[in-house]
């Protein structure tokens, strides 16, 4: 059986090639993402502030929820379950004041250095800002804390008052020198230091993720308004049991020291989680999708073969098991160059994500051979279900089919073909009918049900294919040919629907959200007069003096932030915004009901749905610190798009979120107050009217997506190709015996062309129609109004890259058939 | 002597390590049906691609209906080929994608001329496939299809036709039938049809054999017997 396999194989190396490369593609892609999402799963901080304590101990990092439900079982015994469940802190809260003290008295400890870590905006000499290696930010911390990595001094002395050490990557990066001055902003003000000297970790210019400012130690309460301690470093004889001190601190020590850092110097690592787990998504569709297809044409293109098999004695089971055996063989070979293949494609990706910072700067792909072997064998698994399922009809095919020169599948197949487009169907309108689109799932669903119509798509292929063949009308004589192969042009046509509606949804959705972000934003804007930026953000206090300088007749000042909600017993992190209003509203957030007050909350549309809450309720939430807080809900408002779900008092943001700064102030003022503004703060801009940039949170989010459709583009487009290539194969004899019927060179060629435009016609169709329906819903989710192209050009330069695509894939290979000459011998 | 519509002058056609064809001349006449006969390899169907203009030989000359289509080049010898020559061979060559119907027309429609439709249905019936117009070939017998290949033929009213082994796949009381119809295609339509063949019973259906060996004519019969061309066939086969 496997010789017979293997002569097979090199017998129908056209096809077989074919079938290969897309195994390879497949198990490369898969390989690829899942090497990805295997390297941000078990990323490590680059680096441990903490290497030469022992034992650290630090508050929660994470707000936890324990829920008790009570189950009652039969004969009235009742369970106790307790499930826990965690949300990351984006900030770090406080330990006790006295707690280094109280450490400090434990029997066996010897040494106990209370830490103290806080971001700071720092600008050298030249007013730039400083910055670590790849972008890392700059935390503050008090001379004492130097000990704990530790630090040494290379030049200068340690810092008195006002001044600093900073770290030696640092200084380098910003050209500074020991006595040069430093501009420092905090949540508590902006402050002048000098530098006194310049210190760094052994063998080392800095820490990978974080630079270091240290500043004396009496200096750090005030200018990081800090209560207490962030962390305590704690040297001790080995064995010494803090658990009677520390309360509900942590205490850690080894590898998971790391975790008392502050959660801002460490790069985050769940954002690109979700990122890898959506491009393997994508490709693990688009890789299945494809290689089914492919498998499938290639064992249609063997027909004959098999029936001259069956005539030779070999049953049906037999065949089956031929051509189960020969897909295995063959996505094993095509596994053997994907794997490397799949960790070229994982670097690059990450490299453009690095690039695009939808990953730390840290980022690096791991090679791990479980996850390729994971890869190969997902490979290898799907190339053997497709060859089955292919094999299912086509081996009943009669053996004197093969004495008889053409060799058809016995049709039918309707049913199951009708039952899969049923139930996929039937999936993708659940999902636009009963996801709120407009939520945070509204991209990945919107994929997801475009994925199970394409599947629709793919089932139904010739039937859905075949009236639109109709279009071949005017195009005479070759378009009769490409109507009678009806099915090859489906065949063709799915590959393109494929290309058009997985990446046109993606492409589409993203812009459309894209676009209302930046609506949304201007739309908030409009009604200030200007907006007002500085290098890094603005303290609370530098806000509160612009937008009291005379003729500012309203202000709005904006602190980002992040806050936690618990829904059903899982805490939930959002977008959120500090503001700090006062006199004419600089802010328009489109507000519903309720009216902003400075000591409330206000929650989007879409906050108040999920949450259930009413205006002049007491919703329970925790800040970036971990601190919970109880606070009245006294607005809803709509615009929230590249804004946050949550608005809350802007001290108290500051009070309770390390980085605590104002990223821009929407002012109202009257006429000549703007050269004013200048005069009093030099070091800020002020933009007259709208034209503020959207979050970079959005921005990024778009790059990525658009990075997902890249590499979503560039595999349908090879299968597109690829595709075409095989049919190829049974276009031979065609067109020899065309050629022998009278057909000139030329007639093929325009054959070719008629063939390849019904292609594309019904390729395109199709997907505007998979296209269309999830997009229009996705919009209709968004803000109520439907859309079908969002963007014109984006929508005609898809459409075209397909359609040209679709035609060369469709006459390339008959361009290549043809040139070569001898066509009797073919016939 | 009736004049001749295929001619070839001295032809020679080389494949890598062979001569399929070392100087061949023959002239086929209008009206006639003729054999060419030969062991396997002899070059018969070489002779015939050349002929009908397929392949082009490496020298000698070939007219067809008082063409020299070694010098036409494409599309020209292709127009050419398809307004006088009709095929029909061993393995049918129809498009399996097509009706009957639409396959007999096929040849007319690639030419661009209106297809003479009354005449096509005329040879659909006298090939004996009235009603089975729809069918696609896939559907039809070995026989039936061979019938289709030829009414293909005729229904371009092609100045000639050629066979090459067109019972090859066929049973003896089909292969007959088919032979038959070519012999009335000549008889009553005044067709000229040149027919490859390695069957001494099938080549006794024509006017004349020209025997091939090795790539050369080696003996010509008119007024086959079926004993006569097999008694030629073993003295050629033991040269
Ligand atoms: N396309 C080709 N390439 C190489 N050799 C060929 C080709 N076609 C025919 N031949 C050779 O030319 C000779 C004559 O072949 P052919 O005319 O097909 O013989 P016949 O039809 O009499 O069996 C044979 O030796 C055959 O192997
Ligand atoms: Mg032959």
């Amino acid at each position: 059986m496997i010789r017979l396999a293997i002569g097979s194989l090199r017998r129908h190396r056209g096809v077989y090639a074919g079938t290969f490369l897309a195994a390879m593609l497949a198990v490369a892609l898969l390989a690829g993402a899942g090497m990805l999402l295997f390297s941000v799963l078990t990323a490590k901080p680059p680096a441990d502030r903490f290497a030469a304590a022992p034992l650290v101990v630090s508050g929660a990092r994470q707000v936890s929820v324990a829920t008790e439900t009570v189950k009652h079982k039969k004969e009235g015994k009742t369970k106790l379950k307790r499930k826990v469940k965690n949300e990351r802190l984006t900030g770090a809260g406080t330990l006790p004041a006295d707690l280094p003290a109280r450490i400090a008295a434990v029997p066996g400890v010897t040494g106990v250095v209370a830490d103290a870590a806080f971001p700071v905006q720092v600008a050298g000499p030249d007013g730039m800002p400083l910055r670590g290696t790849d972008g890392a930010p700059v935390i503050g911390h008090g001379w004492r804390s130097a000990v704990l990595t530790p630090y040494q001094l290379r030049s200068g002395h340690p810092p008195a008052h006002g001044e600093a050490v900073i770290d030696a990557d640092l200084a380098a990066r910003g050209r500074v020198a020991v006595s040069d001055t430093l501009h420092v902003t905090t949540r508590t003000g902006e402050y002048s230091v000098r530098v006194s000297g310049i210190a760094a970790p052994a063998g080392r210019d800095g820490l990978a993720a974080q630079g270091a400012l240290f500043l004396a130690d009496g200096d750090v309460a005030a200018v990081s308004g800090l209560a207490g301690p962030t962390a305590v470093g704690v040297f001790a004889r080995p064995g010494v049991e803090l658990g009677g001190v520390v309360g509900d601190a942590e205490v850690y020590t080894g590898d998971d020291r790391v975790r008392a850092d502050l959660p801002g110097a460490l790069p985050d690592y769940v954002g690109p989680i979700s990122i890898f787990g959506f491009v393997i998504g994508i490709t693990a569709f688009a890789a299945v999708f494809v290689l089914t297809g492919t498998v499938a044409l290639g064992v249609r293109q063997r027909l004959r073969e098999l029936a001259l098999l069956r005539t030779a004695g070999a049953t049906p089971g037999q065949l089956r098991r031929l051509l189960g055996l020969e897909s295995v063989v063959l996505a094993a070979l095509a596994a053997l160059p994907a794997a490397p293949l799949g960790i070229v494609f994982a670097r690059v990706v990450a490299a453009r994500f690095r690039a695009l910072h939808a990953v730390p700067a840290q980022f690096s792909v791991r090679v791990n051979l479980p996850v390729m072997l994971l890869g190969a064998l997902a490979g290898v698994l799907v190339t053997f279900v497709a060859a089955r399922i292919a094999a299912r009809r086509s081996v009943r095919i009669a053996p004197t089919q093969a004495l008889t020169e053409t060799a058809t599948a016995p049709t039918g197949g309707l049913v199951p073909r009708v039952l899969v487009a049923l139930v996929t169907t039937g999936g993708a309108t659940a999902i636009l009918t009963f996801v709120p689109l407009g939520g945070p799932l509204g991209m990945g669903m919107s994929f997801v049900s475009s994925a199970l119509l394409l599947c629709a798509v793919a089932a139904l292929g010739p039937y859905l294919v075949r009236p639109l063949t109709i279009a071949a009308r005017p195009l005479g004589l070759a378009g009769m040919l490409a109507r009678a192969e009806y099915r090859r042009v489906a065949a063709l046509a799915v590959p393109l629907v494929l290309m058009f509606g997985i990446n046109a949804t993606m492409l589409l959705n993203s812009t459309l959200l894209g676009k209302l972000t930046e609506q949304d934003q201007v739309a908030r804007d409009a009604v200030a007069t200007a907006q007002v930026t500085g290098p890094g953000g603005l303290p609370l206090s530098t806000a509160r003096r612009l937008v009291a300088t005379p003729g500012v007749t309203g202000a709005a000042a904006l602190l980002p932030t992040r806050v936690i909600a618990v829904k059903g017993g899982k805490p939930e992190d959002y977008p959120a915004q500090g503001l700090l209003a006062a006199g004419q509203s600089a802010l328009d957030l489109d507000v519903r009901s309720g009216a902003y007050a400075a000591d409330g909350v206000g929650a989007s549309e879409a906050m108040v749905r999920q949450y259930g809450w009413k205006v002049g309720q007491v919703v329970p939430l925790w800040l970036a610190d971990g601190v919970p807080v109880r606070l009245r809900l006294t607005m809803v408002y709509a615009r929230a798009r590249g804004f946050g779900d949550l608005v809350l008092p802007a001290g108290l943001v500051a009070a309770h979120d390390p980085s605590g700064l104002i990223s821009t102030v929407g002012l109202r003022y009257t006429p000549g107050t703007a050269q004013r503004l200048l005069a009093d703060f030099p070091s800020l801009r002020v933009t007259p009217a709208v034209g503020a940039a959207a979050t970079g949170d959005a921005s990024e989010q778009q790059g990525a997506w658009e990075l997902m459709v890249v590499i979503s583009l560039g595999f349908t487009a090879i299968a597109v190709v690829n595709t075409s290539a095989i049919a190829t194969a049974s276009r031979r004899r065609e067109y020899a015996d065309l050629r022998l019927a009278g057909a000139t060179v030329g007639q093929l060629h325009r054959m070719a062309g008629a063939e390849a435009l019904v292609t594309v016609f019904a390729g395109l169709l199709l997907g505007a129609a998979v296209t269309g329906v999830v997009v229009g819903a996705f919009s209709t989710a968004q803000d109520g109004a439907l859309r079908w192209l969002v963007d014109p050009a984006t929508y005609a330069a898809m459409a075209g890259g397909v359609a040209v695509l679709g035609l060369l894939a469709g006459t390339l290979p008959a361009r290549l058939l043809l040139r070569r000459r001898g066509l009797a011998t073919e016939a | 002597m009736r004049n001749t519509v295929v001619d070839l002058f001295d032809v020679v056609k080389c494949y890598p390590g062979v001569r399929a064809l070392d100087g061949v001349s023959a002239g086929f006449a209008a009206g006639t049906f003729s054999a060419v006969m030969g062991p396997s390899g002899s070059g018969k169907s070489t002779l015939l691609h050349c002929a009908a203009g397929l392949d082009r030989p490496d020298s000698g000359q070939v007219k067809l209906g008082g063409h020299e289509i070694g010098r036409l080049r494409e599309p020209k010898l292709t127009e050419t080929r398809r307004r006088l020559v009709g095929f029909v061979f061993q393995t049918y060559n129809l498009l399996d994608s097509l009706s009957v119907w639409h396959n007999v027309l096929l040849p007319q429609r690639l030419a661009g001329v209106r297809p003479d439709r009354a005449w096509a249905r005329e040879v659909v019936r006298r090939v004996g496939l009235s009603g089975r117009e729809n069918d696609r070939p896939a559907q039809l017998s070995g026989g039936q299809r061979q019938r289709v290949a030829l009414a293909r033929a005729l229904a371009a009213r092609p100045e000639v036709i050629f066979a090459d082994e067109p019972t090859g796949a066929l049973d003896l009381a089909t292969g007959r039938e088919v032979l038959g119809l070519l012999r009335e295609a000549v008889d009553e339509l005044g067709t000229t049809i040149v027919m490859v063949t390695h069957d001494p019973a099938a080549a006794a259906w024509a006017d004349r054999v020209v025997f091939l060996a090795d790539g050369r004519v080696v003996a010509q019969l008119d007024n086959p017997s079926a004993e006569k061309v097999a008694a030629q066939m073993t003295a050629v086969s033991a040269r």
